[in-house]
């Protein structure tokens, strides 16, 4: 490709992060229009040659969408956004234009979709934030939950037992039930985690908004990211044998 | 993607698959997950004179998160501790041909194995036989 790649700018300019990170820093650098080397200042476009600017690899998907690091997103206006950028990338638009710009747009739309569908899920869009914030997944060390997985490998070994069974059998009815009322009590515990993670996602927000980088913030931004995380993965086991257990007695 | 010819072989055919009793002297239990796509694997060992006579999985996920635990209960029998401490996920990385999406899996059995150690030497360590 035959352009200097440059750095693409949807900072919400009223929305200034309260804390700024080195690479979110960098992503506020002025940069260069790959095509007439002007400053960029503008949001999608050159403000000099309005040449389409690719979105840099590094601009993460908030940015990239124009919304600041908040985990409670009217979907409503994620979706506006999307809808409004996926016009303003479409490659139709760049038929006529040179090979770079179609290059550009398109590339531009890809990475647009994958921020869109990453951030249009509330479960993806907190694992997302959690993989930016601590950079990676790992950072974090949770204990494994070992009650869990012994909870989960006994009802895997009753599914089993189920599934290997004559159904029809007094005892085929007596695991269907077993297992039924265990579904029943998983789908109750996901979504007790699913309303302790929205109260975490308002935390969340709510130190982001306050903007304050105090010793006790930190602290606080480290119990909601930790706590975030182990909720995030059991209830991933969680939803795993709660397929797992539908599926088998539909 | 397509399973490697010794995935497959392990998921039709696992090697090891059951438990032994958890609260056993002898018997070393790993429990290990993989939050990211909530994969659950038990490995156990059972051990005599320092030696890994038998090991045994149960995994709750994929094809090749199934085939790590499979082939490391084979890698396991017959080794001593010491030996059964080096196994690299990387060893079965290469053994499996693990593309690298599926790399997690065979973390995955090294941690279980890391913790069937540490729970058979826990085990060990504090009271020489009988009670838990």
């Amino acid at each position: 490709m035959g352009y200097t790649p440059c750095q693409f700018l949807l900072m919400d300019k009223q929305q200034s992060p309260p804390l700024l990170d080195t690479r979110r820093q960098l992503q506020m650098a002025r940069s260069m229009c790959w095509h007439c080397q002007s400053e960029v200042t503008g949001e999608y476009f050159c403000d000099r040659c309005v040449k389409v600017q690719p979105v840099s690899k590094e601009t993460d998907y908030f940015t990239c969408l124009g919304f600041p690091r908040r985990l409670m997103l009217d979907p409503q206006k994620l979706e506006t956004k999307f809808y409004e950028l996926s016009r303003t990338f479409h490659p139709d638009f760049y038929q006529t234009k040179s090979a770079d710009e179609q290059t550009i747009s398109l590339s531009n739309a890809a990475v647009l979709n994958t921020a869109y569908r990453t951030l249009r899920d509330p479960i993806q869009r907190a694992e997302y934030l959690l993989a930016l914030e601590t950079g990676s997944v790992k950072d974090i060390r949770t204990s494994p939950p070992a009650d869990l997985f012994e909870e989960i490998l006994e009802l895997q070994d009753t599914l089993e037992e189920y599934r290997a069974s004559d159904r029809a059998s007094d005892h085929g009815h007596q695991l269907r039930a077993t297992l039924q009322t265990e579904q029943e009590a998983l789908e109750r515990r996901k979504e007790g985690m699913e309303s302790q993670l929205r109260q975490l996602f308002t935390d969340w927000d709510q130190l982001q908004d306050a903007g304050e980088a105090t010793s006790l913030t930190r602290v606080e931004r480290d119990r909601i990211l930790k706590q975030m995380r182990d909720l995030l993965s059991h209830r991933t086991y969680i939803n795993n044998i709660v397929n797992d257990l539908a599926a088998a007695i539909v | 993607m397509a399973y490697s010819d010794k995935v497959v072989d392990h998921f039709n055919n696992p090697r090891n698959m059951g438990s032994f009793k958890k609260d056993d002297a002898d018997v070393g239990t790993g429990m290990v997950g993989a939050p990211e796509c909530g994969d659950v694997m038990k490995l156990q060992i059972k051990v005599q004179n320092d030696t890994i006579v038998d090991a045994k999985f149960k995994t709750f996920g994929c094809g090749s998160a199934i085939a790590s635990s499979s082939l490391a209960t084979e890698w396991l029998k017959g080794k001593t501790i010491e030996e059964a401490q080096k196994i690299k996920n990387t060893d079965i990385v290469q053994e499996l041909n693990l593309p690298p999406v599926k790399i997690h899996c065979s973390v995955l059995a090294e941690d279980a194995i890391k913790a069937a150690l540490a729970d058979y030497q826990k085990k060990t360590d504090g009271q020489p036989t009988g009670t838990k």
